[in-house]
C-alpha cells in the first residue's frame, strides 16, 4: 500500500513580492503530513509570513510547484483557501466597526458558500459551533470593536474554525492573549491535531505547545534551514541552535 | 410617478429625482465610507467636468460626455490603483488632478475661441430642468444600486471589514472590489445633474456617517442611511421650491444638522455605567 500524499508539499519553491529584486523565498521544498502540527521559528524577516501565504496562494509563485489539499496553489489559489484557514498576524478593530461577532465568525464560510448564494442553516449552525469551541458564544451579538485585544483574536480563530479547514495557518496566534487563554487555545489545538486537523503555528512563544511530537521548520533569508520531528520541549532549543549557528556561519 | 401625490409638475420631478439620487448615493455612501474612499466624489465630479468640457469642444451633447467620461474613470480607478501600486485614495487624487486639468484646458481655450461654457450647472446641480427620460434613468440606477448591494452582501461586506482576511476566506476581492468602485462612479455621474459636483460629496458620506452613530450592523447601516437621506432629500426638495431657496445647497444644510444632532444623541457614544 503507497502512503497517502502529503497534504502540503512544496518544490523548489520561489516567491517574489512585486517590484522586489530578489526573491523573498528561495528554493523552499517541505512535505507536511495530514493531522501533522508544525512549529515554524526563525528572526523577524526571515519569510514565515511569506511561507504561509504562499501555502495559501496568497502569494504568487514564481518558480516550482505546490500542491496544498490536493490542489494546485499556482492554479487554484481560491479553492485552496476555502479549504485552509489562515489566522493573520495582529489586528485591531476600531470601536465603531459595523460588525457583530456572529457576523465576522460567518464570514469564515463566505469562501465556501461560493458568489451570489445566501448562508444556509447549516452556515449558522458553525458559526455556532465554533464560537462554542471558542468559549465565546456568549460575545455573539457584541460589536467586534468594543471586544478586547484577546478576544478579538479568539473572535478571528472561530472564523477560521467555521469552515472546517484542513489545514490550519496560524500568524502570531498568541501575541494577544493572557496567559489563561494561550492554555485554552494550546488544548484546543491538541484536540484539533488529535482530531486529523494539520495545523501550521509561527510563534515566537514555545512554551505550553501541545503534548505531541511536533515537527520544527526553523527558517532563515527566506529558506529553510531546519526541518525535523522532536518532542514539544525541545522546539525552544532547536530554534536557538538554527540562530546561533546562523549567526556562526 | 408620483404625479398622484404631487400635481405640480416641476415639483412632482424634483422630489423623484431627489428621492432615487438620495437612495442610490446613500446606499453606496455606506461602503465609501467603510472603505474609505470619499474622494471618488470629487474625482467622478471632475472627470464629468472634464467629459462635458471635452464634449462642448466637439459640439457633442455635454450630459452624455460626461457619463462617459464618468464611466471611462470609473474602469481606471481599480487597474490604475494595482498597476501603480496606489492606495484607491491616491489613486483617486491623480485621476483628480489629471481630470481637473483637462476640464481647465478645454474651459480655457473655448474662452480665447469665444465660445462660452457654463460649469455653474455640474458645480451647483439643478433639480427643476430635468427630463422625464433622467428621472428613469436614477430610477434604474437607484435599482441597480439596490440589486448590486444585495446580490454581493456577503463579499461587500467581508471586503468592507478587511481585503485581506476576505481574500483569506476564499472570496474573489479584485473582481468585486473593481465593480463596486466601478458602480459607485457610474453613480456620481449620473447624479452630478442633479446635485452638482460640490454638494454631492454631502450625499455620499453624510447618510452613512449619520447611520453608523445609531447602528451595530452594517445590515442596518445599508437600510437607516437610505432612509434618512430620503427623507432629509425630499423635505429639501419641498422646502426649497415652496420658499424658492436653492434645492441642493439646502439638503445639505439639512443633512450636516442633522448629522450633528444624530452625534449628539448616538448611543454608540454613550458611557452607561450604573452601580447596582
Amino acid at each position: 500500500m503507497t502512503p497517502p500524499d502529503p497534504i502540503i508539499r512544496l518544490e523548489d519553491v520561489y516567491t517574489a513580492y512585486e517590484g522586489a529584486d530578489r526573491p523573498t523565498l528561495t528554493d523552499v521544498s517541505l512535505a507536511i503530513e495530514k493531522g501533522e502540527f508544525v512549529v515554524i521559528g526563525g528572526p523577524n524577516g526571515a519569510g514565515k509570513t511569506t511561507l504561509l501565504e504562499t501555502i495559501n496562494g496568497m502569494l504568487p509563485i514564481t518558480h516550482g510547484a505546490a500542491t496544498v489539499c490536493g490542489q494546485d496553489v499556482r492554479k487554484n489559489g481560491v479553492q485552496v483557501r476555502c479549504r485552509v484557514g489562515y489566522l493573520l498576524q495582529s489586528f485591531a478593530f476600531d470601536p465603531l466597526t459595523p460588525f457583530t461577532v456572529e457576523e465576522v465568525v460567518l464570514m469564515g464560510r463566505f469562501g465556501t458558500i461560493g458568489l451570489f448564494r445566501k448562508p444556509k442553516k447549516g452556515d449558522y449552525e458553525a458559526v455556532q459551533d465554533a464560537l462554542s469551541l471558542l468559549g465565546i458564544e456568549d460575545l455573539a451579538a457584541r460589536p467586534i470593536g468594543k471586544l478586547s485585544g484577546g478576544q478579538q483574536q479568539k473572535v478571528l480563530m472561530a472564523q477560521n474554525l467555521a469552515r472546517n479547514p484542513e489545514v490550519l495557518l496560524l500568524d502570531e496566534p498568541f501575541s494577544n492573549l493572557d496567559m489563561f487563554a494561550r492554555e485554552e487555545i494550546n488544548r484546543l489545538l491538541a484536540d484539533l491535531v488529535g482530531n486529523g486537523m494539520t495545523v501550521l503555528i509561527v510563534s515566537h512563544a514555545f512554551d505550553d505547545l501541545p503534548e505531541r511530537p511536533v515537527r520544527v521548520v526553523v527558517m532563515q533569508e527566506g529558506t529553510i534551514v531546519v526541518n525535523r520531528e522532536c518532542s514539544p520541549g525541545e522546539v525552544e532549543q532547536v530554534v536557538r541552535n538554527a540562530g546561533r549557528e546562523a549567526l556562526h556561519a | 410617478m408620483l404625479e398622484f401625490l404631487i400635481q405640480n409638475n416641476i415639483v412632482c420631478h424634483a422630489v423623484e429625482a431627489m428621492l432615487f439620487a438620495s437612495i442610490a448615493c446613500a446606499i453606496l455612501s455606506v461602503i465609501i465610507t467603510q472603505v474609505q474612499i470619499s474622494s471618488i466624489g470629487f474625482t467622478m465630479a471632475h472627470a464629468a467636468f472634464a467629459g462635458a468640457a471635452v464634449g462642448m469642444f466637439l459640439s457633442l451633447n455635454p450630459t452624455v460626455c460626461s457619463i462617459v467620461a464618468g464611466i471611462g474613470v470609473a474602469f481606471l480607478i481599480g487597474p490604475l490603483s494595482d498597476k501603480a501600486r496606489l492606495s484607491p485614495d491616491t489613486s483617486l487624487g491623480l485621476l483628480f488632478g489629471i481630470c481637473m486639468a483637462v476640464a481647465i484646458f478645454f474651459i480655457a481655450y473655448m474662452q480665447t475661441l469665444g465660445r462660452g461654457f457654463s460649469t455653474m450647472g455640474l458645480l451647483f446641480g439643478d433639480v427643476i430642468s430635468l427630463y422625464r427620460e433622467e428621472i428613469y434613468l436614477l430610477v434604474v440606477i437607484c435599482i441597480v444600486a439596490v440589486a448590486f448591494v444585495l446580490v454581493l452582501y456577503k463579499e461587500i461586506t467581508a471586503i468592507i471589514f478587511n481585503k485581506r482576511i476576505a481574500e483569506s476566506v476564499g472570496i474573489r476581492v479584485k473582481p468585486v472590489y473593481y465593480a463596486m468602485l466601478f458602480m459607485i462612479a457610474l453613480t456620481v455621474s449620473l447624479c452630478l445633474p442633479i446635485i452638482g459636483g460640490l454638494l454631492l460629496y454631502v450625499w455620499l458620506v453624510i447618510p452613512a456617517a449619520i447611520a453608523l452613530q445609531f447602528c451595530n450592523r452594517l445590515s442596518s447601516m445599508f437600510v437607516v442611511a437610505p432612509a434618512v437621506a430620503a427623507v432629509v432629500s425630499v423635505s429639501g426638495a419641498l422646502i426649497g421650491l415652496e420658499y424658492s431657496l436653492p434645492v441642493a445647497p439646502l439638503t445639505a444644510i439639512i443633512f450636516s444638522v442633522v448629522f450633528i444632532v444624530a452625534v449628539i444623541l448616538s448611543p454608540r457614544r454613550r458611557v452607561t455605567f450604573r452601580k447596582t
